[in-house]
This record gives structure tokens, C-alpha cells and sequence, in this order.
């Protein structure tokens, strides 16, 4: 005891003989570091917290409101193969203009090409030319035959190696606004979508414990990816691309080095509870980048503008109840990319290059929050060729299918120039 | 007179003033508008406006048909008066603002409900040119009451409501605000209320919406308030009953259940009948369909409720309180709601109690069935057809307990003893059983050509009889028939749900694999529900295999009587 004490002693004698030259490094330090910081410039897009988890994306130190459309401008007769970016009649271009008149900031894409320079140059003009900037997205693989293989090292490696590649090419490119990483690849966790497994996996018999180990392994595969793109582009922030709020719980303690998550989502009128329930499961904020109606009333046959235009007007007024302005909504939703540009008319049968010619009325898929037309046979009721909020003429103008906006473009347009929220105007009740 | 005759004239002409049209009415309805109108403007309490005011209301909404599915276009010569409506009732106010309260109320409702017609209806112009103009106007106006009128006044609760509707509608992030004021009010209002039927209303918007709990808190008010007007027994019991027949089983159950606490206070021979009684209303029986697919027996069930129900005669009247009908209803009740272990031990109850009963066959062949392909207990099965099959006088349980035990033999790869069993059947069934005949001629030709029982069937029998298949427990696949009792050649569906996980538009493709007495149709892998009738007498087993492409979901089985 008494040896500890004067060691002690000692020290404490040591520290306060160089006292003033420490207290005067310290003070330099401070000095350098508050320097250092205001000098730091901001990153050129970067997402603010605010209070009470309220979120709000910030480009060039500005709120920047999410107004977007997927964007896949795959002609009629081609299919997901067409290399839309190389295309000499630059789609881009007519679909910018029309873009900017209605007030799109954004495009979301699911992959770039594989020409960089191609690729370059559609960023560059649509952003020099009709300021909308581009969310850049990156499969993760999961469409690779025979399937995403999130439990092998080599396929991981793989992956990243594409995914940084990507981040490097195109990270100084202005109009980027900021990286997907993946889609709907957290629907292959049930292992009914696209099945993955690994040893490990396949030796746990309850599928809820493989549910979850699934979960991990691929969350923790893209916070991996988010904290190297932080490295190299600490400009850009990263969202994880999801289904739904399927698996955030998993994420929520695999993935939190991601910025935002990316949301694809198709639940009718509305989005129901998903803000409030995204800020219990996992705090981050939100975009909701796949979203939207299809323009087709399987029930009686026949296109549906109105109907389309209907679901959007309503899934945009609460996007906008949720933005962190409202302060009555959760705070965290950053906007939206409204599923999708144009039709698409290979989706129906993508093995079948003649059906990429047809406008393919068959549904895909049933969704029963679409309710006008989920009386279809088989309760079939989701087209996914007519997704488009402009929609495809065989008849070619500047070299490319002529456009032909749907209602929805034109609502959309009027909710953006004039978002009615349709608040309570609250007044005091009489006692 | 002639104040009155001025006085109607005034009316009249503040209508065509505020239409600036000719009248919209038929002559008798525009005398009823113009006494209503006088009604109004000469109220002298907030309480006669009431009836007027919501009299009002009717001549013009009755004009509009508000249909719950959409894209349905109005009948000839029908059309809506929401604008119309909101205009008289502007004029009204204008003429005397002390109406405030009301017309704003109703201005709200109106285009709440013409919202909803427009939606319904599809008429997009007028949604798209008008829809954000009304959307206003019902926060504004339902607001304005809100603000202007005592919490103790009903129209300040029926506000609140409109409110809460309108938001929970759009699901946006107003509802759940909105839902609190409507509860605070409404307590608020409870408090000193004389009337609580405003109070059921509320309470009975909110069942509508799914709003369970928010609702069972309102509805206890309602029947602390009816227990505290000292209302008698038997009226009580009606009160219960009404609502049951109105289908609004939340508050029938509420109300039985303190007539049930009062009954069981009464002498046993008096309290079982009665019990007996509200047992027999929510429990399934033969005559009914589960599922709401149209049975005979067109009250709604809840065969949880029924049991809690038979539970309290058990108690009261031990065993002995239940004869062989009540113990079929009890058992069958479980069936039916899937409550298949307890419902064997009500099967097994039952032919223990009355071996010589009606239903003593049918009750021996489900528990064999439920034994076998839902308890995975082959030997207590095979023990119950067994004795089925051994009867002199082969009854039609008799003949497909020998298709069964030929099936588990065959399935066993006991090859001798399923030919034994078949050949018996064959020789009993020729005449009367065409269908078991032929289902069991087919697994002798498989025996015979020594191929494998059909897929469908040997998918389900794996996946029913192995051990290590216990993790398909039926749990994730529902199976139901529009009617669970039919005659010969009667027609019923069959429709399987599958409780798939989320995977948003990467739809899963499912295929069915049907087996069993399919009767007349023989469904193809990707039908979810077929159509179909049977020949044969007795109880028929369907069964179901539901696959994904990364494997099996799960199985289920659905039992079907026919007479």
C-alpha cells in the first residue's frame, strides 16, 4: 500500500511540474482540431439528424425532398439485357425534359452499365442538362444463376470487388445522389425467393434460427460493403436496399454502418405504419425507392390511368406527411422514386423475345391492397408491364419509342407543385 | 298561418336560391325538405335538431348507393346530392349561425361520403378536379363542431368520429392522433351521459375498423350502463341476442357474458337449457359453413366462444348435462374449428356414452382419421377402423375404414394385407360406394403393377405419417368448404389458403397437390379451390399438400359429410 502511494505521489508530482506546456499542447490541439473541423468541407450529400430521430437529406447544404422515378428505359423488343446506357438515340434526353417538367430531382437505377463512360455521360446529361441527379444501385448478385451465394467467401469477394469499382468510377460524378446496395435480396431469407445457404445453414433444422442466420450473414456482408464505400466516398451516403421492413430487426444489429435504407414497397392507398415502425426496429432514415401502381385493371380488362394515378397521389401525400418538415408524421422518410418511368414490355415472359413485342396484359402477381381489380381471375391483379407512368408507342420519334405520360404524371406533378397533407386544423374543444 | 305560410315560402325560395336550379325533389319529398327546414330553423334546444338535421340527411344520401366494392356504377336513374347538400346546408347557416355546429358536422360527412362514392364509383374527374378541395373541407368543418359544441353533446362525439374515419381511411399519420381524441371524448361524454347509445355507435365504427381493443373499452360502458338501468334478465338476454343477429358478435358476447354470471346463479335445471341455448347460436354445426362461405345456418360463429359456453355446462351439469346431440354439437364444434385433440376426446366421449348412437360410426371414423393423418398415432388409428371395418352390417364409415386400412398397409409396403383389405371393400362396395370403389380399384392396379401410390396421395401420406415430418403441423395452410354437410350430388368448394412469407412482387409460385375423396373433380396442381360433388355416403377426407419451388409448405386435411 504504501509503495503504491508515493509511486502515485511521484506521478502526480511529475504531471503537475509540466502542467502549463501540457495545459498549452492540449489548447494548440483544441485549436488545430476546431480548425481542421471548420475547414472540413461538408460532405456534398449528406443526411442531417435532427430531433426526435427526425431525418432530412442535405445536397450542396440544402434539404433536398426525394422526388424520383425508377428508370429502366428498355425499348419495345428488347429486354434487361438492351444496354439502354449505350443507346445512340440517348433515351435520357427526351425522358429528362419531360422529367424536369414535371418536377423529377431523381432517377434510380438498379445497376450501371458496363461502359463507364456511357454510364458517365447519362449522369452528366441529366444532371447538367435538367438538374436531376441519380441514386445509383448495385444488385449484390442476386440474380446470378444458379443463386446468390451470400454463404460463400468467394462470391462475397466477388461482389464487393464489382460494388467498389462502381462506388470509384463514379463517386466524383456530381450527379450522383447516393449508392443501393441491393433490391428485394432480404426475401431470400424465408429461403422460398431465390434460396441461398451455407453449411451452417443447412445443418439448423428450424427455419426461423436459418431465417435469421441468413439475415446475419448477408446484413453483415452489406455493412462490410458500406463501411468501404465510407472510405473511398465519404460524400454519398449509403442505403440498404430492402423488401418491405422484412429482416431489419436482423439488420438493425449487422448493418449500422448504412445510412438510410432503401425501401421497396407495395401496399396500396398507403404505407400503413411504416414510418413509426421503421424508427422501433431500426433508427435510420428511409427513401422508398420502389414504389407505386400499375396502370391496368385486370378485373375488367382494360388500362387504368386514373386507378394508377389514384394509388400514387395517395402513397405521395403521405411520403410528404412523413418528411421531416411535418412535424405530425415520424420525421424520417427522406421521399421517394415512384416505380417506374416508362413500361417495361419484356417483363411478362422475359425468355420469349417475340412477347417483348406485346404489351402483355397477363398478371404477374396478386396484391390484394390494389383492390380495384383484385377480383381478376386468381385474384391476378399486378401487371408488370404497365407500371409505367409514361407509357411506350410502337411509333418511333427521335429514334426512340414516343413517350406517352399517363394521368399519373400529371397528378403527381400538381401534388408536387402543391402537396395538400389534409392536416387537422386543430382547435381547442369546448368543455 | 299566414307567419307560416311566409315562412314556408322563405324556405322554398332560400332552396332555389341556394340550387339556383328547379327543385331536385319530387313533390313530396320537397315538402318533406321544407318541413324539415322549418324544424330546423325554429329549434329552439340543441336537442331537437337531431332528428331533423339526420332526417335531412337521409332524403339526400338516400338518393346514393354507397357500395363497399368498388368499380360498381350507380342504377339508372339514381344520382348523388352530396354537393347539394353541402350548399343547403351552407345557406342554412348563413341564415342562422347558431346552426353552426350542425351544419358543419354534416357538411363534413357529406364529403366524407362523397370521397368515398367518388372512389367507389371511379368518377376520377370530379376525385382528381374536387378530391384535395374536400379532403379540407372535412378537417376543417368536423374540426369547427368539434371546437363549437360541448363535449357532452353526441355531434361533438360524431365529429370526433368523422374525423378519426377520414384519417384512419388514408392511413396517414393524422389517425392515430385523431383515434385519441375520439376515446377522450367519448369517455368525456360517458361520464354524465343520459344517452349512450351514441357512445355503441362509436364503439361499433371502431369494431368495423378492426379497433378491438378501443372498442371492447366503449362497449363495457354501454353494458355497465345497461346492467345500471336495472334492466331485467330475459331482456338482457334479448339485448344479446338482437346483437348476435346483427352480427355484431363483440357486444352480444359482452352482454352474454354478464347473463352468464347471473344464470349460473339460477338453479341448475334452469341454467343449462338457457346455456344449451347460446351454446347452440355460436358453436358450427352440421348445417353450417365455416368461413363465411354460405352454409344453411347463416348465423355468425365463434366456436371458441361456444366452447367457453360448454365449458360453463360442464361445470354446472358435469357429464351428465350433455346428451348425445350436445356432445356430437361440442365435438364437431372442435372439428371445426381445428381443435382436432379435443375434439377426438369429444368423438370418443360420445360413442363411449351412446355406443349405439346415430353418429356413433361417424364419430369412430374421425377419431380414426384424426388419430392417424393429424396425431401421427398410426396404432390408435388403425384400431378405430378397424373395428368400423369388422362390423357385420358394413355402414358407409365401415367401407372407407377398409380403404384406409388397405392404404396404411400399401403405404407400409404390407403389400398382402392392402390386397386383403381392397378386395374386401371391392366385394362390399360394388354397389352404393362407386367413388371409395374406384379410389380403391386404383391402388390395387398400383399394387398390381407394383408402381408407387399416386404422388398427390403418397406426398401427403409421408408428409402426415413419417416422425421426422412433424414441422408440417398444419399450421401454415388452412383448408375450408363452403358446406361441411352435403347431400348426394349437392355442389361445394373447397379452397385452400397458404400463409406465405412476404416476398413482395418475387411472387412465389405454389402448386397444390390434392388427394383424397375429391369426388367428382379431379383439380390441377396450380388451383387453389375447386368445385365439386359426391356419390358416395359418409365422411370424406380431402386432403392437401401445398409445395414451393424450394420444397414442401405444409399440409392440411379437411373432413366433409355427406348424408
Amino acid at each position: 500500500m504504501k509503495s503504491n502511494t508515493s509511486k502515485t505521489k511521484s506521478h502526480k508530482s511529475g504531471v503537475t511540474s509540466h502542467k502549463p506546456i501540457l495545459l498549452v499542447a492540449c489548447g494548440l490541439w483544441l485549436v488545430a482540431c476546431l480548425l481542421g473541423a471548420a475547414s472540413r468541407p461538408k460532405p456534398a450529400v449528406y443526411i442531417q439528424k435532427l430531433k426526435n430521430s427526425r431525418y432530412r437529406l442535405m445536397v450542396n447544404k440544402k434539404p433536398y425532398i426525394v422526388k424520383g422515378v425508377c428508370y429502366n428505359p428498355i425499348p419495345i423488343g428488347e429486354n434487361h439485357e438492351y444496354d439502354w446506357w449505350s443507346d445512340p438515340n440517348k433515351p435520357w434526353l427526351v425522358d429528362g425534359k419531360l422529367m424536369q417538367e414535371m418536377g423529377v430531382n431523381t432517377v434510380r437505377v438498379y445497376q450501371s452499365g458496363e461502359n463507364p463512360e456511357a454510364v458517365k455521360n447519362v449522369i452528366r446529361d441529366l444532371y447538367q442538362l435538367y438538374g436531376i441527379r441519380m441514386i445509383m444501385g448495385h444488385w449484390l448478385g442476386f440474380w446470378e444463376y444458379p443463386c446468390p451465394g451470400y454463404g460463400e467467401n468467394d462470391f462475397k469477394e466477388r461482389v464487393k470487388k464489382e460494388v467498389l469499382s462502381m462506388v470509384d468510377l463514379y463517386k466524383d460524378e456530381p450527379g450522383i445522389l447516393f449508392w443501393v446496395l441491393g433490391n428485394e435480396n432480404n426475401y431470400s431469407f424465408s429461403g422460398q425467393v431465390n434460396p441461398w445457404s451455407s453449411d451452417e445453414i443447412d445443418k439448423e433444422p428450424e427455419p426461423q434460427t436459418q431465417k435469421f442466420m441468413r439475415g446475419k450473414i448477408y446484413y453483415s456482408f452489406v455493412n462490410e460493403l458500406a463501411k468501404e464505400i465510407h472510405k473511398i466516398d465519404p460524400n454519398h451516403p449509403v442505403a440498404l436496399g430492402n423488401g418491405e421492413l422484412i429482416g431489419l430487426d436482423i439488420a438493425a444489429k449487422f448493418s449500422p454502418d448504412v445510412d438510410l435504407v432503401a425501401c421497396i414497397i407495395y401496399r396500396g392507398k398507403t404505407f400503413g405504419n411504416l414510418f413509426k415502425s421503421l424508427k422501433v426496429t431500426f433508427d435510420k432514415p428511409i427513401a422508398l425507392t420502389e414504389f407505386g401502381a400499375d396502370a391496368y385493371d385486370a378485373y375488367l380488362n382494360k388500362e387504368a390511368q386514373n386507378m394508377q394515378a389514384f394509388f400514387l397521389e395517395s402513397q405521395w401525400r403521405q411520403i410528404y406527411q412523413n418528411l421531416a418538415g411535418n412535424k405530425e408524421g415520424a420525421g424520417n422518410c427522406l421521399g421517394g422514386t415512384i416505380f417506374e418511368w416508362t413500361d417495361e414490355w419484356w417483363k411478362h415472359n422475359e425468355s420469349d423475345p417475340e412477347s417483348w413485342k406485346v404489351h402483355d396484359i397477363e398478371s404477374n402477381w396478386s396484391n390484394g391492397s390494389y383492390y380495384f381489380d383484385i377480383k381478376a381471375p386468381k385474384n391476378m391483379n399486378m401487371n408488370e408491364e404497365q407500371f409505367g407512368i409514361v407509357a411506350l408507342s410502337q411509333d418511333l420519334e427521335n429514334g426512340i419509342n414516343k413517350r406517352l405520360p399517363r394521368k399519373a404524371y400529371y397528378v403527381v406533378r400538381e401534388f408536387w407543385k402543391n402537396p395538400t397533407l389534409g392536416n387537422i386544423n386543430k382547435k381547442k374543444d369546448k368543455k | 298561418m299566414i307567419k307560416l305560410s311566409i315562412r314556408r315560402i322563405f324556405l322554398i325560395s332560400t332552396w332555389y336560391l341556394v340550387l339556383g336550379t328547379l327543385p331536385l325533389f319530387a313533390a313530396q319529398e320537397d315538402n318533406k325538405l321544407v318541413t324539415l327546414s322549418k324544424q330546423i330553423i325554429e329549434a329552439k334546444t340543441t336537442a331537437e335538431l337531431y332528428r331533423p338535421f339526420e332526417e335531412l340527411k337521409d332524403l339526400y344520401f338516400s338518393r346514393t348507393m354507397i357500395k363497399s366494392e368498388g368499380g360498381i356504377p350507380l342504377p339508372a336513374g339514381k344520382e348523388n346530392k352530396f354537393s347539394d347538400f353541402v350548399g343547403f346546408l351552407e345557406s342554412l347557416s348563413s341564415k342562422k349561425n347558431t346552426l353552426e355546429p350542425f351544419t358543419n358536422y354534416y357538411i363534413a360527412l357529406s364529403r366524407y361520403q362523397q370521397l368515398k362514392y367518388l372512389e367507389e364509383t371511379q368518377n376520377w374527374d370530379e376525385y382528381f378536379a374536387k378530391g384535395n378541395d374536400y379532403r379540407s373541407k372535412i378537417s376543417e368543418a368536423a374540426a369547427k363542431t368539434v371546437a363549437s359544441i360541448a363535449v357532452s353533446e353526441p355531434l361533438h362525439l360524431y365529429a370526433n368520429l368523422i374525423l378519426w374515419q377520414f384519417h384512419r381511411d388514408q392511413q396517414d399519420v393524422f389517425h392515430e392522433a385523431a383515434l385519441a381524441d375520439l376515446m377522450n371524448s367519448s369517455l368525456e361524454y360517458a361520464k354524465d351521459a343520459t344517452d349512450i347509445i351514441p357512445i355503441k355507435e362509436v364503439a361499433d365504427r371502431l369494431v368495423a375498423y378492426g379497433e378491438k381493443g378501443k372498442s371492447k373499452e366503449l362497449y363495457k360502458i354501454y353494458v355497465d350502463r345497461l346492467i345500471a338501468s336495472d334492466i331485467k334478465d330475459e331482456a338482457l338476454s334479448n339485448t344479446a341476442l338482437e346483437f348476435y343477429k346483427q352480427g355484431n358478435l363483440e357486444l352480444s358476447q359482452g352482454i352474454y357474458d354478464v347473463y352468464i354470471g347471473k344464470v349460473v346463479a339460477y338453479p341448475k335445471e334452469e341454467a343449462i337449457p338457457i346455456l344449451i341455448e347460446i351454446a347452440k347460436n355460436f358453436a358450427y354445426s352440421a348445417a353450417s359453413a365455416v368461413g363465411g362461405l354460405g352454409g344453411k345456418d347463416e348465423g355468425l360463429k365463434d366456436a371458441f366462444y361456444a366452447e367457453k359456453v360448454f365449458k360453463k355446462i360442464e361445470e354446472l351439469g358435469k357429464e351428465e348435462a350433455f346428451n348425445e346431440e350436445l356432445i356430437y354439437l361440442r365435438a364437431f364444434n372442435l372439428e371445426k374449428s381445428k381443435e382436432y385433440a379435443q375434439a377426438k376426446d369429444a368423438y370418443l366421449n360420445l360413442v363411449q356414452r351412446f355406443p349405439s348412437s346415430a353418429y356413433a360410426d361417424e364419430a369412430d371414423f374421425k377419431t380414426a382419421i384424426i388419430y392417424t393423418y393429424i396425431l401421427r398415432d398410426i396404432k390408435n388409428g388403425r384400431a378405430y377402423f378397424e373395428k368400423l371395418s369388422q362390423k357385420e352390417t358394413l355402414t358407409p364409415q365401415g367401407i372407407a375404414s377398409l380403404y384406409h386400412l388397405g392404404l396404411l398397409s400399401q403405404w407400409e409396403e404390407n403389400f398382402s394385407a392392402a390386397r386383403e383389405y381392397y378386395k374386401k371393400l371391392i366385394e362390399k362396395a360394388k354397389e352404393g360406394f362407386p367413388q371409395t370403389f374406384g379410389l380403391a380399384q386404383e391402388r390395387m392396379k398400383e399394387i398390381e403393377e407394383t408402381k408407387p401410390i399416386e404422388y398427390n396421395l403418397k406426398t401427403f401420406l409421408d408428409l402426415s405419417l413419417k416422425d421426422e415430418n412433424t414441422m408440417y403441423d398444419m399450421s401454415k395452410l388452412d383448408l375450408k368448404a363452403s358446406l361441411y354437410r352435403v347431400s348426394k350430388g349437392q355442389e361445394l368448394n373447397i379452397a385452400a389458403s397458404v400463409y406465405l412469407p412476404q416476398t413482395g412482387c418475387l411472387q412465389m409460385e405454389v402448386q397444390y397437390f390434392w388427394s383424397g375423396d375429391l369426388g367428382k373433380t379431379k383439380p390441377a396442381f396450380d388451383e387453389a379451390s375447386f368445385n365439386t360433388s359426391f356419390t358416395d355416403p359418409g365422411t370424406k377426407v380431402i386432403n392437401l399438400v401445398v409445395v414451393s419451388p424450394s420444397g414442401v409448405l405444409d399440409r392440411s386435411i379437411a373432413l366433409i359429410d355427406m348424408r
